[in-house]
């Protein structure tokens, strides 16, 4: 029986459940009734302005921060019951978290002692994070760009099946994000892990992230998948691209289409992909391009934490 | 357990701890230095201030001046919990162990592991000293009950003392401004309100008060000394001290908000 009932919980409990999260700093309400939940094997980007709450959700949630209400839990328990946590959950706060007369290697060295780790676990983490050369080098002397590895590498130590990164993009240089894109994506698509990743730069999670969580001044504007996000923004638009455009237009119309043609380029909402290439063989038209037009995400993003025009 | 070596591990692997010990070392040396050169020195009236060479009241003493290193002591400690806040560690620490009693009971009891080991240092320096001095002045070395108790006392305050500076540190986080804090209480606080003969009733109950009760040998460098505890309440009133800072080390480490 017993365990039938867990496998129901593991099987319905999320990664991470945030529930109706507030907290506030005096006067100013830092989050204010946020929820949302992140699943294993997916990656969410919690996305908005600087100062819109993400962090203090972060650490609301691995327990750094008491909440006023509401609550964060990490497998279904909160944060400061856990047993093991850096099996469970690795975390990447920010860039600045090391001693810097401290060696890479004795800094997850400690690390291990506390969490009771086998000391094996700190050159592996180093190896993986690509520090394993200056692992014997005070931090002193380390990049912003090393420094967000060693983070990432203290979250490693233990394996854990949770990661929460807090704009851990900051201070890398493009080769540095393209590696940690590469990296969460293996983290969730192979491993099974889920990821939970915030930054105030949409592009920079834009091509890694399934899912999306935006806020803004505290309050929780929008969360869905990528896909949702976009096609919020209008319905898809599909770029057609022919020699005959004056003839393929009036088909396209038939079908209940709406076309406009701009330099030459026909945009066409309301009929998909395939429905035109339909249209097209029967008028025996030949298209030389056609694209899903993606909705401006940036633009959409702008618009849902009041950071646009106006 | 394994926190309290992750805690001492954090010591062990910055530089902070030999410069202290190297400096706490110098600074015994000068006491030290000053009673074997002043050993046998009388007052005008032929009473003695500081006892010969080859008395035991010498060795009484001189096992005692390691508590000139409490200053460095408090600082160690004063750093153990202001550099987890100056350089933002205490966010991994606590995401390691999130449950916060048990990283300040840590914490506590590296303190007082790290008070210990100058202690053991001050009074390896004292001892090679008092065997050279002894030997050179036709003495031998002795174990009375008075010595057991001051170099015993040696360890104890130089422990609490490293205690006394976590607890200041956890209570103003800014290294600066805790490590301002330490200094001036030890040096100008605590020894004016024993120097000023007035101000006495109350510096009994002073940490430096207590100190000196609890490695009192009866030596007096001709200044009235009636006024202090008797060493065992001068022993439990560092204890109080111990318990008072672990209190506000607790009270302000658990329940900070780790922005």
């Amino acid at each position: 029986m017993i365990w039938v009932s867990l496998w129901i919980i593991g099987s319905t409990m999320s990664a991470i459940e945030i529930r109706e999260l507030s907290k506030s700093f005096g006067p100013v309400r830092a989050v204010d009734g946020v929820s949302f939940t992140v699943e294993a094997g997916t990656i969410t980007g919690y996305l908005g302005p600087n100062g819109a709450g993400k962090t203090t959700t972060l650490r609301s949630l691995l327990g750094l921060v008491t909440a006023d209400s509401g609550s964060a839990l990490v497998n279904g328990r909160r944060y400061v019951e856990l047993d093991h946590p850096l099996t469970e959950v690795g975390a990447v706060l920010e860039a600045t978290n090391f001693h810097p007369g401290r060696t890479a290697y004795d800094h997850l060295r400690v690390l291990c002692t506390a969490a009771r780790l086998p000391l094996t676990r700190a050159r592996d983490a180093l190896e993986r994070v690509g520090l394993a050369e200056v692992a014997g080098k005070r931090v002193l002397g380390f990049s912003m760009g090393m420094r967000q590895r060693l983070a990432l590498a203290t979250a490693l130590i233990g394996d854990p099946k949770v990661y929460i990164l807090d704009e851990p993009a900051n201070g890398l240089d493009p080769a540095g994000i393209q590696w940690l894109r590469g990296f969460m994506r293996f983290l969730a698509h192979e491993q099974g892990a889920a990821v939970l990743v915030s930054s105030h730069v949409l592009a920079e999670v834009e091509q890694t992230v399934d899912n999306v969580v935006i806020i803004a001044k505290g309050r929780l504007v929008r969360q869905g998948t990528l896909a949702e996000l976009v096609s919020n923004g209008g319905a898809p638009v599909i770029r057609v691209r022919t020699a005959k455009p004056d003839e393929l237009r009036p088909a396209l119309e038939r079908q209940g289409a709406e076309v406009e043609l701009a330099d030459g380029v026909l945009r066409v909402r309301n009929l998909g992909v395939e429905a035109i290439g339909a249209v097209a063989l029967e008028e025996r038209v030949v298209l030389t391009e056609m694209t899903e037009e993606r909705g401006d995400l940036q633009q959409v993003f702008l618009q849902l934490t009041g950071e646009g025009q106006g | 357990m394994a926190l309290i070596r992750a805690e001492l591990l954090k010591v062990a692997t910055t530089r902070l701890w030999w410069v202290m010990l190297l400096v706490m070392l110098a600074y015994v040396a000068i006491p030290l230095g000053f009673a074997v050169f002043s050993a046998g020195t009388t007052g005008a009236n032929g009473q003695v201030i500081i006892p010969a060479r080859d008395t035991a009241a010498f060795q009484e003493l001189v096992w005692g001046m390691g508590t000139g290193g409490s200053l460095f002591a408090a600082v160690l400690g004063v750093v153990m919990m202001t550099g987890e806040y100056r350089y933002q560690t205490i966010t991994t620490t606590l995401l390691v162990t999130p449950k916060r009693v048990r990283v300040v009971a840590a914490k506590l009891a590296a303190s007082l592991v790290v008070g210990v080991l100058l202690g053991l240092a001050a009074l390896l320096l004292t001892g090679v000293t008092l065997l050279v001095t002894v030997l050179a002045a036709g003495g031998e070395p002795v174990l009375t009950g008075t010595v057991a108790r001051v170099a015993a006392s040696v360890l104890v305050v130089l422990a609490l003392y490293a205690l006394f500076g976590l607890g200041l540190g956890a209570l103003i986080k800014n290294q600066i401004g805790a490590l301002l804090a330490v200094i001036i209480w030890i040096y100008i606080v605590d020894s004016v309100i024993n120097l000023v003969p007035v101000l006495q009733p109350l510096a009994r109950w002073t940490p430096g008060g207590a100190t000196s009760a609890l490695t009192s040998t009866g030596v007096t460098f001709g200044i009235d000394m009636s006024y202090l505890l008797p060493p065992w309440a001068g022993g439990l009133v560092l204890l109080g001290y111990g318990l008072l800072f672990s209190a506000l080390a607790s009270a302000t480490t658990l329940r900070r908000d780790i922005t």
